[in-house]
């Protein structure tokens, strides 16, 4: 098909191109403060695309409410941006759209966040709305009625969801008597919210003390910082309770948790233990060997079950970093034959790991990995803020991005062997699988002792 | 107080290689990252008549093997280059792309060009990627409430004419009977040089940039221009509707999809706006009429992909309403919305915050676009479909203006014209078990 004159042309290059020298990384140098209120404060100047991005961080999340009223947290973020003093519900859907900005209000297990990103050219509009859902929420009744009972339909929908099922229950058992264990509530739970308790929560937390603000964007930081004591300088109230809880034990030997989903195709399965936090010592090396094992596109697991094996279209594993305790995780969700197949070479790669060096290439391979898609986070708003935040939220050392790179260059073969044996701990392994239990229950069984729950979380026999 | 709006201007460089590749490049040396894309004019809705997904199976093929990179090596490369990859398939193309630190641009363009030129499988490897595509198939319709609605379910009930009516993601039996030669028969027919574009952006200097893909590329043979399956849909004469069953989810699911106007055309600039009056989050009608006011339905949204499709496309609403509505009573009431529109249309004080957040969403998909992982996932997208389709790079710049430019009377014309019955379609997703609903959505 091609031409004759388009043949005639010098040959093509059949080897690979070497990698051209290095540009450094810069990170943008950040303006930190901590107004008189305690709030803290961190700027960076991002000024490709003229827009800002920001987030309001406080440090009570669902975790503090687990054991006693889960999600409330959650319900709480719900429902802020519902109304204030000064705007209704309305208002501020209107008043965002005129400042072209979006909104976004959420909480995790540690920390509540109202984020916001839109045009530079509104950036202290955008703040002022910020500042105002903060610190002057109405929680109007009809509002807080409306939202209950969407998250309770919302909730219906989550549990028929595998993936869901099956984190839930692995943080059940991982994480036993620590608040951790429960991601969220039931639905009947929901129900039974009531208003002032969203009230009181808000009251609690959604304070300046020991919150974090992080504004990422196209301004002079100077500029930023001014306006921002502006907005902000004048809030006070007094600093939350810390959280006490019982710590997480660990676990002797696998056991199976199978969630019976009648007459699914598919299988979720999932394994995992206690493991870290990002304050660990271990966190770089143990970052480094779930790269390895399943924490990229070519890493060990992903070229077995998938590229040679054909199980699955998405296998991965992750190291998940919570405020006090962190875990390890390995899922995949498979077709119902191979369910056992499945875990028996997750197992074998976690223990390869820990039984064998990693070659000198694999090991460049993925440190590179690490530090190039670590850097990409440079380059847009939403990445640096990302960074950021898990510098500042989990209170890591002030040179945690400009470091990052020669830590996890200076790791060897032996460092990944050694966060292998302590973080990738197969023996041990917690294992959920989501599925027909008539057509897995017999592969299920291999791996350990079975207890089996219905999609309620009700214990079946 | 509000400062003056910043104007955003893209830098945009482009040329034609001898084979007829289009390059375009985008300098950006904010961040030492480049971003590259090679997009095909090919997608699911030109593909082979029986042979159902076979354009999105052969994206994974695209990963399995060229010339000089054998199976996992390409992968192997980009990663440990410290960068991520992707393809992904759509109705009127196919992209491949990678985001990585500069210093890896020529490895990129060496990989990318490698297996435009040949690509190198096996039938080990259509079984290995023919199981792995009917997982994810499984993972993302089949074993999710909701799985593939609405953009499996009602291109079906909308179209007539197969390209855009059938199933994207592939009948089992289909998958089943491609073979290798179909494989290289596609390859062929639609990968080449004359039908594609490269994308370059980032931390590059575009002349050096256009050097080095003339280095890699331009040696690679053009092929006769691909067939084009015409895509033209016969007249529409009433208001179509479907039913699909939802196995998992608890709550009944309705997406309406309009017919948009042409690309290009005034009312297709005036569809962009309305239908970001009427979705677009919380402020938008669709979502405050039947979410926060009349609490029928617990979430309502909806799209249209105007910019990157070249061929008929529907705006689409989203509803999921509570159980003890009825569909039928639901879509009266989002009816109320659309009539409102016909007899008012968009007035200014509505019309101008709209075209600010549009402004706004532009900017930002243009930043990120995939997640805050791919920078300018966006801006590469764009470039490129206004390559393939408008034969102009360069529109990322005006293209906004077309927009804004939108008057309350062309917005209510528009409704007038495309927001009708007999350009829509209905479609109904619903709850095996669904409990007793009460008589009409009446409030």
């Amino acid at each position: 098909m091609s031409s004759p004159t388009q043949q005639a042309q010098p040959a093509r290059a059949t080897s690979v191109p070497a990698l051209a020298p290095e540009r450094p990384v810069v990170w943008p140098k950040r303006t930190v403060r901590t107004l008189a209120n305690g709030l803290q404060v961190v700027l960076a100047e991002s000024r490709a695309f003229p827009k800002i991005t920001a987030q309001l961080y406080f440090r009570g999340g669902n975790a503090i409410t687990a054991l006693s009223n889960p999600g409330l947290a959650e319900m709480t973020s719900a429902v802020v941006r519902t109304g204030t003093t000064s705007r209704t519900s309305r208002q501020i859907e209107e008043d965002l759209r005129r400042i072209g900005a979006g909104l976004g209000t959420h909480a995790g297990a540690d920390s509540s966040a109202i984020s916001a990103s839109g045009l530079a050219e509104f950036s202290s509009e955008l703040l002022e709305l910020i500042a105002d859902l903060a610190r002057n929420a109405t929680f109007p009744q009809e509002e807080f009625d409306r939202e209950q009972r969407q998250r309770y339909e919302e909730l219906k929908i989550e549990r028929t969801t595998p993936g869901f099922l099956a984190s839930e229950r692995i943080r059940r058992v991982l994480f036993g008597a620590h608040p951790y264990a429960i991601v969220g509530p039931t639905p009947e739970q929901v129900e039974a919210y009531r208003r002032e308790q969203l009230v009181e929560f808000y009251r609690r937390y959604y304070v300046p003390t020991d919150s974090l603000l992080i504004v990422v964007g196209d301004f002079s930081a100077a500029a930023m910082l001014d306006q921002v004591e502006k907005i902000f300088g004048g809030w006070s109230a007094p600093k939350p309770e810390a959280m006490k809880s019982e710590s997480p034990k660990p676990h002797f030997g696998r056991h199976v948790y199978l969630v019976d989903r009648p007459g699914t195709v598919q299988t979720q399965v999932l394994a995992g233990n206690l493991a870290l936090t990002r304050r660990d010592p271990d966190w770089y090396r143990a970052v480094l060997a779930n790269s390895i094992y399943g924490g990229a596109f070519h890493s060990r697991l992903v070229m077995n079950i998938r590229e040679q094996k054909g199980y699955t279209y998405s296998p991965r594993s992750s190291l998940n970093a919570l405020r006090e305790y962190g875990y390890f995780t390995v899922s995949a969700a498979v077709r119902n034959d191979v369910a056992a197949a499945t875990l028996t070479e997750i197992f074998y790669e976690m223990d390869r790991m820990r039984s064998l060096p990693v070659s000198a290439e694999e090991l460049e391979s993925a440190r590179n990995y690490l530090t190039g898609v670590f850097s990409l986070g440079v380059a847009t708003q939403d990445g640096l803020l990302g960074q950021l935040s898990v510098v500042y939220l989990d209170r890591l050392p002030e040179d945690y991005l400009e470091t990052y790179r020669q830590r996890i260059h200076a790791l060897t073969a032996e460092d990944v062997v050694t966060a292998a044996r302590r973080h990738l701990d197969s023996a041990n392994s917690q294992i959920v699988m989501v599925g027909d239990r008539a057509q897995i229950g017999e592969q299920a069984a291999l791996f350990g002792q079975v207890t089996a729950f219905d999609a309620q979380g009700n214990v079946i026999h | 107080m509000s400062s003056t709006p910043k104007k955003l201007h893209i830098p945009v460089e482009h040329t034609k290689l001898a084979n007829g590749l289009r390059v375009v490049a985008s300098p950006d040396r904010s961040a030492p990252v480049v971003t590259v894309g090679v997009y095909y004019q090919i997608g699911f809705r030109l593909e082979p008549r029986g042979r159902s997904g076979f354009a999105h199976l052969f994206e994974h093929m695209m990963f399995q093997g060229s010339e000089n990179a054998p199976k996992m090596e390409h992968i192997r490369l980009i990663n440990s280059s410290g960068g991520l990859l992707n393809g992904t398939t759509n109705y009127d193309l196919t992209n491949y792309f990678e985001s990585v630190p500069s210093n890896a641009l020529e490895r990129v363009l060496w990989l990318e060009a490698d297996r435009m030129r040949a690509l190198k499988v096996d039938d080990e490897n259509l079984r290995n990627q023919r199981d792995v595509v009917k997982e994810e198939v499984r993972v993302n319709v089949m074993n999710q409430p909701y799985g593939g609605f609405p953009w499996l379910d009602l291109p079906p009930v909308a179209f007539r004419n197969w390209p855009n009516a059938h199933n994207f993601y592939g009948d089992f039996a289909d998958l089943d009977a491609a073979t290798l030669a179909d494989v290289q028969t596609f390859f062929r027919t639609f990968y080449s040089p004359n039908n594609a574009v490269l994308v370059m952006l980032g931390d590059l200097d575009p002349a050096e940039a256009f050097k080095m893909a003339r280095r890699y590329f331009e040696n690679i043979p053009a092929a006769p221009p691909p067939p084009r399956a015409d895509v033209n849909e016969p007249a529409q004469e009433s208001e179509r509707h479907g039913e699909v069953e939802e196995k998992l989810g608890p709550l009944p699911a309705i997406a309406i999809g309009y017919t948009m106007p042409r690309r290009e055309s005034a009312d297709w600039y005036a569809a962009g706006v309305v239908e970001r009056v009427l979705h677009g989050g919380r402020a938008g009608r669709v979502f405050r009429k039947l979410v926060l006011e009349d609490q029928i339905a617990v979430d309502a949204d909806g799209s249209a992909d105007l910019l990157e499709t070249n061929g008929p496309t529907q705006m689409v609403s989203r509803i999921f309403h509570k159980p003890e509505f009825t569909s039928e009573g639901t879509v009266a009431m989002y009816d109320e919305i659309i009539e409102e529109l016909q007899r008012k249309g968009v007035q200014p004080d509505e019309l101008e915050p709209v075209k600010v957040k549009l402004r706004s969403d532009f900017y930002s998909m243009l930043e990120g676009g995939m997640g805050s992982y791919m920078p300018r996932f966006g801006l590469m997208h764009y470039l490129a479909c206004f390559t393939l389709f408008d034969g102009d790079p360069d529109r990322v710049n005006t293209i906004l203006n077309g927009f804004l430019d939108v008057t309350p009377e062309q917005s209510q014309e528009f409704a007038q014209k495309y927001l009708v019955p007999k350009n829509r379609a209905v479609l109904f997703r619903r709850p095996t078990a669904q409990p007793q609903a009460v008589a009409g959505g009446s409030r």
